[in-house]
Formats: structure tokens, C-alpha cells, sequence
């Protein structure tokens, strides 16, 4: 799990700005961000669940945003996309941003 | 012998959990464009999407901070 998060690190490395999205509240990602992570890059507070709503990976019934990974290329517009256990692989996503950022 | 079939029973056990209950499946597709949006993050400033045009951003929705996610 948490080889997923230093995963992420790579992204930021290769100048992707990167977000982590749960839908937790602040505090509560603050302090796992800092104290259990100690992750760079930041994570997003989605405790109204707009976002994850948006994104179309809500559970509703849990209230939980499944994992997924969006890669969006400089115009906005989205690139890749990876959800559920195929997400916590973040190869796919890497490739991606490579191939995004070489256009 | 002994030690293949504990295997695959191990590796059964791993996959069951992901078969449960269905993930919601996203309606974006490539090609889209990303839905912008603004979040409260852990770095004090929200985080606006179209802030970030011209360079790739990924989003990394994740379960929840303390399921290890």
C-alpha cells in the first residue's frame, strides 16, 4: 500500500504536480500525510464527496472513492485513466506522463 | 507438491477481497476533459485543477488514509 504512495513520488519527480484525493477530512490526511507518509506531494480533502462524485469513482454506499488514477495532459484534458487494483499499479500512469510530457 | 497447492491456496485467499462488492465504474473516458474543481489540501493552499494548465497533473483518488490506502 504504501509502495503506492512513494509511487507517487515518482510522478512529482518527473514534474507531474500530483494530488491524492480522499475523501477524509483534513486532519485526518494532514496527520497521515506528515507523520505516517511523509509524502511531498499533497493530498485533497474530499469530505463533501463532490469531487469523487465528479470523477464518477464514488462508492455510495461506503462514502469511499475507489482508487483510481487520472493522468491529465497540460490542456486539461484526460490522458489515462486506471481504476480499482489495476490503479494501485502506477506503471501504467508513469508511462503515460512520459508519453504526455514528450508532445 | 505440498508446498504448490498451499500456494494457490494463498493466492486464492489474496484475490477473494476484490471480487466483493463491484467498484463504480468512472463515466470519463480519454479524451475528456477533467472536470476542474478546487480542494482544502494538507499543503494549506486548495487546489484548483485549471491552476494547472500546462502541465500534467495526476489525480490519485485512494479509499482512505488509515485503511493504508
Amino acid at each position: 500500500m504504501t509502495a503506492y504512495q512513494a509511487g507517487l513520488a515518482k510522478f512529482a519527480e518527473s514534474g507531474a504536480q500530483v494530488l491524492g484525493i480522499s475523501t477524509d477530512n483534513l486532519p485526518s490526511q494532514s496527520h497521515w500525510a506528515k507523520e505516517v507518509l511523509k509524502i511531498d506531494f499533497p493530498l485533497g480533502s474530499d469530505f463533501q464527496r463532490t469531487v469523487s462524485e465528479l470523477y464518477g469513482v464514488l462508492n455510495k454506499e461506503s462514502g469511499i472513492a475507489n482508487r483510481s488514477t487520472f493522468v491529465i495532459d497540460a490542456d486539461g484534458v484526460i490522458q489515462h485513466i486506471e481504476q480499482g487494483n489495476s490503479a494501485l499499479s502506477i506503471d501504467g500512469a508513469v508511462t503515460a506522463c512520459s508519453r504526455v510530457k514528450k508532445r | 507438491m505440498k508446498l504448490t497447492r498451499l500456494a494457490a491456496l494463498a493466492l486464492a485467499g489474496l484475490a477473494l477481497p476484490a471480487q466483493q462488492t463491484p467498484p463504480p465504474q468512472t463515466h470519463l473516458k480519454v479524451g475528456d476533459k477533467a472536470p476542474d474543481f478546487t480542494l482544502r489540501t494538507t499543503h494549506g493552499k486548495p487546489f484548483k485543477l485549471s491552476d494547472y494548465r500546462g502541465q500534467t497533473v495526476v489525480l490519485a483518488f485512494f479509499p482512505a488514509a488509515f485503511t493504508g490506502g
